[in-house]
């Protein structure tokens, strides 16, 4: 820029024409009604959005908690029992809303919240809250993930699509440009105003969240690895918003008139928002069928009839006792030296385990396949790629939820090997009516679940951010590519 | 000084809109550009500006070709359209300090942009109110101040008082007088012969793409300028 050569226009103090463009654009913002009113009406839906959310883990925390003492007090309340039949009795395990649920809930409501855990089986986690949720839940629940990746948006193409067009229709994009301003510095400081409102309103939203997490009941407090999952999803949603904003950019600056950008926008909008995530959901149903419910216990079932359980008659029963007897150098199961129920309990516990190894760890390598495959088209329709980033970071999607179904599963195994070990140690063969002292029961410790650390959300969504990213910059580049050369006519 | 070296626009159809323009406008002089709708005067100041390109020929701002240097070439002149148009939410004093911090990279302060405005003939007591409310005068006073802040070498205007009243016309008029003393060399579109023979050095009548005639406004009378316009174009018409 030249510096003004005479008298009347003096040296002043230089000013950087980004700066300037973007100082102008928020002031225009600022005594725009419209503007005002949109705000406030996000922030109220955020506010809103938080303020269920905060109910609805607090709700669910207390209920938790209820059932947490009230299955302890009755798994340490059994007296002298057997072990095997303690076994049997069973715990419950249940998963704590871990708190950044209140920013995007996730799968949590379909996947279930309780594992019972019991002898010989690994169950399924139940209480799936979208099985109790009324009808009217149906069309979704106001979450601050839905605001962010839907409203949000929407913000974004309003700042952005008569960024030039509409001043371009006013008359004032040919004055603007024949000051000799680069076109790329009205794209930057309209860029950086609009992101400026996207991402106060996004660091507020994080502020809210953070404020959240405070009133969440202590004993689900926040872990040192929250801070790095809120980081994770302000980058997810930053990329995301500011994509969108270029994206805006970038048509306004090509098309005919803000009318036919505001239209063209909007329908990707609604492809990215509502029609793509539907779309994928389905394609990925056709690609990569999980078996049903049904079919599922079925296969686990067909498998475990292969293992002797209960029945002494088994084939693999009476081969098991007599390599037990063969190893103890013994020719009846009266002269072992130890509980030859509670090693046949263990051989069939352990053989079980492998059978639910091989299934579960089937089912959860099949369903995650299918989260990877519905996510691929995200560095197209960022909607794909944003959703698990949302959910990894918030802890609420399927990986963490199979974190805690192994936790759980490990955590019955635990009991399983403590009562049979209980058996094996000091039942005497031949004696059924042996009981452990209740001092068993409190020794074998209630289920604590300990939530992932950030590092390894963030590694499992290494490929969903890339996408974003490659989105983000790419609109971003469209953005600069269409500036360079705006349409003046 | 502007220069227009055998400048030529063809549009998409086949349609020449300018052919083979020379022209030169040396500092200190007013030229204006006669001649009816779609004779290519405003092709020639969109040619200058460098928002569309020659098909042949050069559009020069001070030695800059306007085709290969745009931005230079638009940092050495100022523009005021035939509408200027401001930001509405914004005061004349803040669409004056935006346009001038972009046309200059330095910020005036308050009392600079009010002797720029007052220059401008624009009735400071105003520059505080938005600009929503302004006429179409106070609007052009305020695209010659941001034409003073500037210090632009070079003035292009493009029909810059039609609309006005007869009192506002006159004295935009003497602003432009004013700019002329100040040495620039001035371009101004216009339907106006009154303007054209009150404020131009030369006057050039156009006609379909081409200047067809050029007189010199002191060797003629309003009177003489219109019949030279008439007969320019039904000469041009003939042929």
């Amino acid at each position: 820029m030249t510096r003004p050569a005479g008298s009347t226009a003096e040296l002043g103090v230089p000013v950087n024409p980004i700066a300037t463009v973007a100082r102008k654009e928020w002031l225009d913002v600022r005594r725009d009604s419209r503007w005002r009113a949109l705000v406030v009406v996000t922030l109220l839906l955020m506010l809103a959005s938080l303020a269920t959310g905060l109910a609805q883990i607090r709700r669910l925390e207390a209920e938790h908690r209820a059932a947490e003492q009230g299955d302890r007090r009755a798994w340490t309340a059994q007296g002298a029992k057997n072990p095997h039949s303690a076994a049997h009795f069973g715990q419950y395990a249940f998963k704590p809303a871990g708190p950044l649920a209140l920013a995007d809930p996730g799968v949590d409501a379909y996947a279930g919240n309780a594992a019972y855990l019991e002898a010989h089986k690994q169950n399924e986690v139940q209480f799936r809250a979208a099985r109790d949720a009324t009808l009217a839940a149906r069309m979704g629940r106001l979450t601050p993930a839905f605001v962010l990746q839907t409203v949000m948006p929407l913000m974004a193409l309003l700042l952005g699509f008569s960024a030039f067009s509409g001043e371009r229709e006013k008359g004032t994009l040919p004055q603007l440009l024949s000051l000799g301003v680069r076109p790329t510095h009205l794209l930057l400081g309209k860029g950086l105003a609009g992101a400026g409102v996207l991402l106060g309103l996004l660091a507020l939203a994080c502020v809210g969240l953070a404020a959240g997490l405070r009133a969440i009941p202590s004993g689900h407090e926040a872990q040192a690895g929250d801070g790095l999952r809120t980081a994770g999803l302000f980058l997810a949603y930053a990329l995301y918003l500011v994509g969108f904003l270029a994206l805006a950019l970038a048509v306004s600056a090509r098309a005919p008139s803000s009318r036919s950008a505001l239209v063209g926008l909007l329908g990707f909008w609604l492809v990215n928002t509502f029609v793509a995530p539907r779309l994928a959901t389905d394609v990925v149903d056709e690609a990569l069928p999980l078996p049903t419910a049904q079919a599922f216990r079925d296969a686990v079932a067909a498998d475990k009839r292969a293992l002797f359980g209960h029945d002494e008659t088994h084939p693999g029963f009476v081969a098991f006792r007599d390599r037990v007897l063969a190893r103890y150098g013994v020719k009846r199961v009266e002269d072992l030296p130890v509980s030859f129920r509670g090693l046949s309990l263990r051989e069939d516990d352990e053989a079980g385990y492998r059978i639910f190894d091989r299934h579960f760890g089937r089912l959860e390598a099949e369903i995650e396949r299918q989260d990877a495959l519905r996510s691929l088209p995200g560095f197209l329709f960022p909607m794909l790629a944003l959703q698990p980033v949302s959910m990894a970071m918030a802890g609420t999607d399927n990986r963490h939820h199979h974190h805690f179904v192994r936790a759980a599963e490990a955590h019955r195994r635990a009991i399983q090997t403590a009562a049979s070990q209980d058996l094996i140690d000091h039942a005497r063969n031949g004696d059924e009516s042996y009981v452990a002292p209740a001092s068993l029961w409190d020794a074998i410790p209630a289920f604590h679940y300990e939530r992932p650390g950030a590092a390894w959300a963030w590694r499992g969504q290494a490929a969903n951010l890339a996408s974003l990213a490659a989105w983000s910059s790419a609109c971003c580049l469209l953005a600069w590519a269409a500036a360079r050369r705006p349409r003046l006519s | 000084m502007l220069e227009a070296d055998s400048l030529t626009k063809d549009y998409p159809g086949g349609v020449r809109a300018l052919d083979s323009l020379d022209l030169k406008v040396p500092p200190g002089e007013v030229f204006c550009l006669l001649g009816p709708n779609g004779a290519g005067k405003t092709t020639t100041v969109n040619l200058f500006l460098g928002f569309v390109e020659p098909t042949a020929g050069r559009a020069l701002v001070c030695g800059v070709d306007s085709r290969l240097d745009p931005l230079a070439a638009r940092r050495k002149l100022a523009y005021i359209p035939e509408n200027v148009m401001l930001y509405g939410k914004l005061t004349g004093l803040e669409n004056l300090r935006y346009f001038s911090d972009l046309a200059t990279g330095y910020r005036l302060d308050r009392g600079e942009l009010l002797v720029l405005l007052d220059r401008a003939g624009f009735p400071v007591e105003e520059a505080d109110r938005p600009v929503s409310g302004y006429s179409k005068g106070m609007r052009q006073k305020v695209g010659i101040a941001v034409a003073l802040a500037k210090r632009a070498e070079a003035l292009l205007l493009d029909e810059p008082t039609s609309g006005l009243d007869p009192l506002a016309a006159n004295e935009f008029a003497r602003l432009i007088e004013t700019l002329r003393g100040e040495g620039m060399a001035i371009l101004m579109v216009t339907h106006d012969l009154f303007l054209a023979q009150q404020c131009g050095v030369r006057v050039g009548i156009m006609r379909s793409g081409r200047l067809v005639r050029t007189l010199e406004t002191v060797a003629t009378d309003h009177l003489g300028l219109e019949r030279a316009y008439l007969e320019a174009s039904r000469v041009a018409e003939a042929s």
